[in-house]
C-alpha cells in the first residue's frame, strides 16, 4: 500500500494519535503507514434499533479510524448498516454503546450545541438524494452552512466571501449560469454538485457521501464522482465514502467491507476469500 | 443568522402561511373594530346615562335639626344662597344652582294628541324642574341641550310643532311679553321633546297641571293649584330618553309659588372643574364645611344626600363596564382560534419539512436553532397579521358610519338602524392602549400557539428525517 501521490496528506501534528478515549480495542492501523493523528474515529460503536418489544442490533462494536487526508471506501450487502454508521460518525445519530471521537473530542459528552458546531465545521455531508432545501436557489443552498454557523452581524459582514467562495465553487462545478435556480429546476448531477459545493463551503476535514452517485446515471455519476475525488485531494479532506461501486472502491486509498453490522474486512489487511 | 432568513423565506414561497396571517388580520382587526364601537358605544351611553345630570347633587333631608359632631343639635339651616357661598368658594367647583324639584301630571285638558290613539285619558307622572336658567345653563348641560335643533332624529320631526325657544339666554322671556300683556298671568315652560310629541303639545299653547303637596302642619295632602296655568314656550331634548319624556322646565320661584310652599330649593347642582380627578375630595370637603354650618343632616356623607351623578346611575355603570368586560372576554376566543391557525398551519409545515429539518440539523443546526426558525415564521405571521389588522381595524372604526351607510345603500336594508339606538350615527372609540393591547395579545397568543410545533420540529430525530426520501 502506498500514499497516493495526487493529494498531499498532513502528517499528524500530535504524536501518537492516541484518543481522548484511549486506545481504541482492535483498531487497525495500516502498516508502514504514519500514525497520523485521525480525524474521525468511532470505538467500540454498537446500535440497536426497538423494532417490537425487542430490539434489533444493527452494528456489533464497530471500530474505525479515518485519518485527515485519507480516502476510505465502505463496501457492503444492502441492509449491513452502512448507512447507519455514517449517520453516527456523522453525529446525526447516537450509538447505543460506544464512542465517537471528532477532531480528537468525544463528541458524546459534549453538549448539544458544540456538538452542532462540530458537525457544522468539522464535517461535510453528501447523501443519496442531495438533501437541498427546496425553497433555496443554489448559490444560497450552497452558503447554507455559513448562515447557520455565523450570527447575522458576522454572515453581513463575511457575506460576499462566503458568496464568492460559492459562486466560484459552483462555476468550477460547471453551475455558472444556474445560480439562482431552485432545486427544482436542476437534475441530479446538478442538485449533487450543489451538494458538494455546500458539503465543501466551509473547508471541513471531513466528508462524508453516503452513495452520492447512487441515485445517477452511469456518466452524470462519473462526472459527480470526478469532482468529488478531484476536491478531496486537492483540499486534503479525509474522505468517507459508502459505495457499492468496486471500480471505485478501487481509486481508494482503504476499503472497508462491512457485513452484518461488522466490518469484516480491511483492504490493508488481506482480504478473506 | 439562518433563522431569519429561512423564516422570511418560507414565509414568502408557502402561501399557506398567509392563510394564517390573514387569520390574524381578520381577528384583530374585528377586534380593534368592535372594540372601538362598543367602546364607542359605552362612552355615548355613559353620555345618555348622565343626561342632564349635574356632576354632584347636593340634596339635604330638611329635618328640623342637626346632630353635630360634638354631640350638640343645631337647627338645620335652609339659606341657599350662604350654602351656594360655601360650595363655590371650593377650589374644585366651577358652578352650583339650586335647583326646585316636584312631581304632577297634566289635567285632562292637557293637551291634543297628535298620535292616533289620544293620551287624555292617560295619566303621566311629570317631573316639575325649578330653575335659575343662568346657573343651570352654568351646572349643567341645560343650554346644549336647548340648543338642539327640534326634530333632528328621524320620523319625531314632522309630528311635532314645538320647536326650539326663540331665546337661549332666557328660554322664558318670550312669555313673559305675553304674561305682561295679559291679566292673568301664565308659567312659560319647557317640555321634553318626547313629552311634546307624546301630547301633541304646540309652542304657545296653554296646558294645566294638577299637583298636591304635603301640609306638615295638618298632616293633610293638599292638592294644589288645579287650575294654575302654563303656557308652552319650547322644547329641549337632552340625552337621556327619560329626562325628555317625563320633564318640564319652569323658573325656580314660579314653581314655588305653584306649590305653595314656603320651600325655595329641594337640591344644589355642582359641576366640578375636573370630575374624575377631584369629585371624591370635593365631596369630602364640601361636606364637612356643610355639616358644620347644619346644612347636611348626618353624621358622615349619607349617600342620598350628597350623590355624584354616577351614583344616580350605578346599576347601569356597573352593568355597562360588565358588558365591556365580557365583550372583550369573549372577542379574545377569536384571538385564540386564529392562534390555533398559525397552530395548525405551522404543524403542517412541520410534517411536511421534516426532511429540511433533518437536512439543517446534518449542517449544524441546533434543536434551539430549529425552534427559533418555526417560531419565527409564527412571530412574522403575528407581526405582519396584527399590524395590517390594526390598521383595518383602526381605518374601520373612524369610517364606521361610512361603510354601514354604503353597505346599507349597497345591499338595500339599513344595518344599523338610527331609530333605534339614541345615537343618530354608530359611535366608534379607538383607544390606543386597546389596540396595543389586543396586538400584543394576538402576538403573545400566536407565539404560543406557535411553540408547540416548534418544539416538535426541534425534538424530530434527523436521522428518521433524512431516510425518508
Ligand atoms: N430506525 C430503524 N429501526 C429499525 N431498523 C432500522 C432502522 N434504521 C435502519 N434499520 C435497519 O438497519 C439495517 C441497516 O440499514 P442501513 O440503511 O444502515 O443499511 P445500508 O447498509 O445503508 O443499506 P443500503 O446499501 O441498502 O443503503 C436495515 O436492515 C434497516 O432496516
Ligand atoms: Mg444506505
Amino acid at each position: 500500500m502506498t500514499l497516493p501521490s495526487d493529494g498531499p496528506i498532513p502528517t499528524g501534528s500530535l504524536p501518537g494519535g492516541s484518543l481522548p478515549g484511549g486506545p481504541i480495542p482492535g483498531s487497525t492501523v495500516p502498516s508502514g503507514q504514519l500514525r497520523t493523528e485521525p480525524v474521525l474515529a468511532c470505538a467500540g460503536v454498537r446500535r440497536s434499533f426497538p423494532v417490537g418489544e425487542r430490539r434489533l442490533e444493527i452494528l456489533h462494536g464497530i471500530n474505525l479510524e479515518l485519518r485527515a487526508g485519507e480516502r476510505l471506501a465502505l463496501m457492503g450487502t444492502s441492509g449491513a448498516g452502512k448507512t447507519t454508521l455514517l449517520h453516527i460518525l456523522g453525529l446525526l445519530d447516537r450509538p447505543t454503546e460506544g464512542s465517537v471521537y471528532v477532531a480528537g473530542q468525544d463528541a458524546w459528552s459534549l453538549s448539544a450545541r458544540r456538538r452542532a458546531n462540530l458537525r457544522n465545521e468539522k464535517i461535510g455531508f453528501v447523501f443519496q438524494f442531495y438533501h437541498l432545501l427546496p425553497e433555496l436557489s443554489a448559490l444560497e443552498n450552497a452558503v447554507l452552512p455559513a448562515m447557520i454557523k455565523l450570527s447575522r452581524r458576522a454572515f453581513r459582514s463575511n457575506r460576499a466571501e462566503f458568496l464568492d467562495r460559492a459562486t466560484t465553487m459552483l462555476t468550477r462545478f460547471g453551475l455558472a449560469d444556474r445560480l439562482g435556480h431552485r432545486p427544482s429546476q436542476l437534475s441530479g448531477g446538478e442538485q449533487q454538485r450543489i451538494a458538494i459545493a455546500r458539503a465543501l463551503l466551509l473547508d471541513p476535514p471531513i466528508l462524508i457521501a453516503d452513495e452520492p452517485t447512487g441515485n445517477l446515471d452511469r456518466g452524470t455519476g462519473e462526472k459527480v464522482l470526478e469532482i468529488l475525488l478531484d476536491e478531496q485531494s486537492e483540499r486534503g479532506v479525509a474522505l468517507m465514502l459508502v459505495t457499492h461501486d468496486e471500480r471505485l472502491a478501487k481509486r481508494c486509498e482503504r476499503v472497508l467491507y462491512m457485513e452484518d453490522g461488522l466490518i469484516q474486512a480491511d483492504s490493508s489487511a488481506p482480504i478473506p476469500t | 443568522m439562518f433563522r431569519t432568513f429561512l423564516s422570511l423565506r418560507y414565509l414568502k414561497a408557502r402561501k399557506t402561511n398567509w392563510i394564517g396571517m390573514a387569520g390574524i388580520l381578520v381577528a384583530v382587526g374585528a377586534l380593534v373594530l368592535i372594540l372601538s364601537i362598543m367602546a364607542g358605544f359605552l362612552e355615548e351611553s355613559r353620555r345618555t346615562l348622565r343626561g342632564n345630570l349635574a356632576d354632584l347633587v347636593i340634596q339635604p333631608s330638611f329635618q328640623s335639626s342637626v346632630l353635630q359632631e360634638n354631640g350638640d343639635w343645631v337647627p338645620m339651616q335652609t339659606d341657599v344662597e350662604r350654602m351656594l357661598e360655601i360650595i363655590r368658594e371650593d377650589p374644585g367647583v366651577a358652578a352650583a344652582t339650586p335647583q326646585l324639584q316636584w312631581y304632577g301630571i297634566f289635567a285632562p285638558d292637557g293637551g291634543e294628541s297628535a298620535l292616533e290613539k289620544p293620551m287624555q285619558d292617560a295619566i303621566q307622572l311629570i317631573e316639575l324642574v325649578g330653575i335659575d336658567v343662568e346657573g343651570e345653563g352654568e351646572a349643567t348641560d341645560f343650554r346644549e341641550s336647548l340648543e338642539t335643533e327640534f326634530g333632528k332624529k328621524p320620523g319625531l320631526g314632522k309630528h311635532c310643532n314645538v320647536g326650539r325657544p326663540a331665546d337661549l339666554d332666557d328660554p322664558f322671556v318670550n312669555l313673559r311679553e305675553i304674561r305682561q300683556r295679559r291679566t292673568r298671568p301664565k308659567v312659560p315652560i319647557l317640555v321634553g321633546e318626547q313629552l311634546a310629541y307624546l301630547w301633541g303639545l304646540r309652542r304657545g299653547q296653554e296646558v294645566s297641571l294638577v299637583t298636591a303637596t304635603y301640609d306638615e302642619n295638618s298632616s293633610k295632602l293638599n292638592e294644589t293649584a288645579a287650575n294654575a296655568r302654563f303656557q308652552v314656550v319650547g322644547s329641549f331634548r337632552s340625552k337621556d330618553n327619560e329626562t325628555d319624556s317625563r320633564r318640564i322646565y319652569m323658573d325656580r320661584r314660579a314653581l314655588a309659588d305653584f306649590l305653595q310652599r314656603d320651600r325655595l330649593w329641594s337640591a344644589v347642582l355642582v359641576k366640578l372643574n375636573d370630575y374624575k380627578r377631584d369629585k371624591e375630595a370635593v365631596r369630602a370637603r364640601l361636606w364637612s364645611k356643610l355639616h358644620a354650618e347644619g346644612f347636611l343632616s348626618a353624621p358622615g356623607i349619607r349617600i342620598n344626600e350628597f350623590r355624584t351623578w354616577e351614583d344616580f346611575r350605578a346599576t347601569l355603570l356597573a352593568a355597562i363596564q360588565n358588558e365591556k368586560a365580557l365583550m372583550g372576554i369573549m372577542l379574545s376566543l377569536v384571538l385564540v382560534v386564529a392562534g390555533f391557525t398559525v397552530f395548525a398551519l405551522l404543524s403542517m409545515m412541520v410534517t411536511e419539512k421534516r426532511r429540511d429539518i433533518g437536512i439543517l440539523c446534518a449542517l449544524g443546526a441546533t434543536p434551539r436553532g430549529v425552534l427559533a426558525l418555526f417560531l419565527m415564521i409564527g412571530l412574522w405571521e403575528a407581526v405582519i397579521g396584527s399590524a395590517f389588522g390594526a390598521l383595518v381595524g383602526v381605518l374601520g372604526a373612524y369610517n364606521i358610519d361610512a361603510i354601514e351607510r354604503k353597505l346599507s345603500s349597497t345591499f338595500g336594508f339599513q344595518i344599523f338602524n338610527r331609530d333605534i339606538y339614541l345615537f343618530d350615527y354608530i359611535p366608534a372609540e379607538v383607544s390606543v392602549s386597546g389596540v396595543a393591547w389586543i396586538v400584543g395579545g394576538a402576538v403573545f397568543s400566536t407565539l404560543l400557539f406557535a411553540a408547540i410545533p416548534a418544539w416538535r420540529a426541534s425534538r424530530l430525530d434527523p436521522v428518521e428525517a433524512l431516510r425518508h426520501e
